[in-house]
């Protein structure tokens, strides 16, 4: 009997805007000019705050950093498709996805400090807090997206993972899940070229990592991370089959990671500096001023204002964010238990033995109030 | 206690992450079927620069930088080991362990005694270990329980460049499964005499750190500074006398050393990283009550972490225990 054919894939990019600013007319979807000067806004201002946030580490007012540079199209846009109800779960490089949902950045900047003060995220939006062991959040994706199909109001999950973690087996379980029940689950592999210091093509010998998609039942497609319109019709596509039961989509959007890994990182240790100037050609950002200019909707005035409006809000959120006091080490013990064990009310108590055996009694005096539920 | 080993003919200062470095090379060179896999372990020379040059060294074929996927690390190192290869598999950091569990508890310390004594895993799992270095969430964790709670496998520690060199190389000839935790404060931090060429340190045995006679402090990993500093100023300022053992090896561990010395003083404080219920403090604590309760002179303590999650890095200060911790401890325990 002859070999038949059973199943093939169909793998489509999508491209619409090129590193020109030109359009391909027939692709544009139907976007508002708010809405793509939202997209300006928010891709310039936090590409300002990524250069400033690494001067903070760099002069050690900062932990160690993760840099968001070229990847602002594939972080900023997405959310600009959902509403607050919808659930959204970036990676740790997240800084453009939470700002693009409203978070004040004086919070980014307070976690990469080091302080747990700083997952805070604005009331009434869905926001969860990053996993750091990579994909460990993806199967709780599916979760949240199952609890939005049950609840019937039509909200989705959003969630990102790296080209990196789509190796990881998280993924394989979560699309299985997101396929077997047809979840309202939208699932972003940020593929930014590099997992620290290997190569997408070392990753994984897939074709693409969209393909992925079509093992588990679940809609797949690559675009160009860097072309914020793609991005923008990729989402709203997705986003909108999802609300009306139409089940899950995995969007590749290949863009490039510009910086270190993180600042803890050297990425001239294992990259090619000409492979860094050839995706500085595709920058989301610049190709989209390009486009905005030529729809009159952007000029050197407005240009000008934003600058100076970007500096005045960064130089605000660093204050805000320098300003904290000091963190309590008790509030350590908050918010562990709804009700806080006998063990921890004793070891709270023993931390506030070895805070005046260090200082005396006034080094409890000194620190600020405690914050959170405990016991 | 002791280890005694050969004199050897040269020596230099390193600090561990070079030991480590060392212990590889030496172990690479000796034997080709060493292989190391793990994230950025090749072109970058690791996060910590634990295995720098040897991608270079010894070719890509033997150094992997493998996918993103720690389950795929440690199932693979499994059966390249049951083939008769010697992997060392790296797991970037402590809190990216728990995806491997699955691969340790089902079947890295098992598949000995499955195959009625027929196949052997002699694969060696590093990982660095413990915080205090200013890392982000999940890179300062203290995972060495779980692993020492699973039968079949061995759970080695160093605290000094000279363990860390003749552990690595013990762990890589080892029949058995071992998993190597590096403390990170000490990466750079400790350093020391280390001989060139191959030695080894017997895995299973304790270190004395300094003889005393009043009260043992029992630690492991980079608490083990904590530790010194502490008996420094309890033999200056109370006039007692602390004597100090490593125990390098938590599985097994080395009991004659540990209630040898808790015999003899009668008073133990056993400080560690990890979140004090539960902990490999706990065994030890509950090891010493059974064997020489009629010798103690005061209940065991523990010095440990809450029982809570690492907070982020501001206050693990607070959180990790340090000198003056394994001082009030041991002030309560010697004056019982």
């Amino acid at each position: 009997m002859p070999l038949k054919t059973i199943a093939s894939l169909d793998v489509k990019r999508l491209e619409i805007l090129d590193v020109n600013g030109n359009v391909d007319k027939a692709l544009m979807p139907k976007v508002n000019d708010k809405t793509l000067l939202e997209m300006y806004r928010l891709m310039f201002q936090i590409r300002r705050f990524d250069e400033r946030a690494i001067l903070l580490q760099r002069s050690g007012r900062l932990g160690t950093y993760p840099m968001i540079t070229g990847q602002e199209a594939t972080q900023c846009v997405p959310p600009l498709a959902l509403k607050p109800s919808d659930w959204v779960v970036p990676t740790y490089r997240g800084g453009g996805v939470y700002f693009a949902r409203g978070m004040q950045m004086r919070y980014g900047l307070l976690y990469w400090a080091g302080d747990d003060r700083g997952t805070r995220f604005p009331d009434g939006s869905n926001d969860m807090i990053f996993s750091i062991p990579v994909g460990t959040h993806l199967t709780q994706v599916a979760g949240l997206a199952w609890g939005q199909k049950l609840k019937g109001k039509g909200a989705v999950a959003v969630t990102y993972c790296g080209d990196g973690t789509s190796s990881k087996g998280d993924l394989h379980e979560a699309l299985t899940f997101a396929g077997q029940f047809k979840l309202p689950a939208i699932y972003i592999i940020e593929n930014n070229g590099w997992a620290i210091s290997v190569p997408r093509k070392r990753q994984s010998a897939s074709q693409t990592l969209a393909q992925k998609a079509w093992g588990y039942g679940v809609e797949g497609i690559q675009v160009d991370g860097n072309d914020a319109l793609a991005v923008y019709k990729a989402t709203t596509d997705a986003v909108e089959r999802a609300r009306k039961g139409g089940g899950p989509t995995l969007i590749e959007c290949e863009t490039y990671r510009m910086s270190h890994h993180t600042t803890a990182d050297d990425a001239t240790r294992y990259r090619d500096s000409k492979e860094v100037e050839a995706w500085a050609k595709r920058d989301p950002i610049s190709r989209f001023k390009l486009f905005l200019t030529a729809r009159k909707l952007w000029d050197t005035k407005k240009e000008k204002a934003l600058e100076a409006e970007t500096k005045k809000w960064i130089d605000g959120e660093v204050k805000a964010y320098e300003e904290f006091p000091a963190p309590n080490p008790l509030d350590m013990f908050a918010n562990n238990y709804e009700t806080a064990p006998r063990a921890l009310i004793e070891q709270r108590a023993e931390l506030e033995e070895l805070l005046k055996f260090k200082g005396g009694a006034r080094v409890l005096m000194s620190l600020p109030p405690t914050e959170g539920r405990f016991p | 206690m002791r280890v005694k080993t050969a004199a050897p003919a040269k020596t230099r200062t390193l600090n561990l992450v070079q030991a480590v470095n060392e212990a590889l090379d030496v172990a690479m060179d000796a034997d080709k079927r060493v292989m190391i896999l793990g994230e950025d372990v090749g072109r970058n020379g690791g996060v910590f620069r634990a295995t720098e040059g040897l991608w270079k060294k010894y070719g890509e074929e033997r150094v992997v930088d493998t996918p993103l996927a720690e389950i795929g690390i440690m199932g693979s190192a499994i059966g390249l080991a049951i083939t008769g290869y010697k992997p060392v598999a790296e797991i970037q950091f402590d809190g990216f362990m728990p995806s491997v569990f699955d691969q340790v508890v089902c079947h890295l310390g098992r598949i000995r005694s499955r195959s009625r004594g027929k196949m052997s895993v002699p694969l060696v799992l590093r990982a660095p270990h413990g915080g205090l270095i200013h890392a982000p969430e999940h890179h300062s964790e203290s995972p060495e329980a779980y692993f020492c709670h699973t039968p079949g496998i061995k759970v080695v520690i160093p605290s000094t460049p000279y363990d860390a060199k003749g552990l690595l190389l013990a762990a890589i000839e080892s029949p058995d499964p071992v998993v190597f935790f590096e403390p990170k404060l000490l990466y750079r931090s400790a350093k020391g005499e280390v001989p060139a060429g191959h030695y080894t340190v017997e895995i299973g045995k304790a270190r004395l750190v300094k003889e005393g006679k009043d009260l043992t402090i029992l630690t492991w990993g980079a608490m083990t500074v904590a530790c010194e500093k502490a008996a420094e100023r309890l033999e200056k300022e109370d006039g007692v006398s602390i004597e100090i053992l490593d125990l390098r090896t938590l599985a097994p561990l080395d009991l004659d050393a540990i209630l040898a010395s808790t015999g003899k003083t009668g008073r133990c404080v056993i400080a560690h990283e990890a979140p004090n219920s539960g902990s490999w403090a706990a065994e030890l604590s509950a090891l010493i009550a059974e064997r020489n309760l009629l010798r103690l002179h005061a209940p065991v303590a523990r010095v440990g972490g809450w029982d809570i999650r690492m907070p982020l890095f501001r206050l693990e200060q607070y959180y990790i225990p340090d000198a003056d911790r394994v001082l009030m401890a041991a002030r309560k325990t010697l004056n019982f």
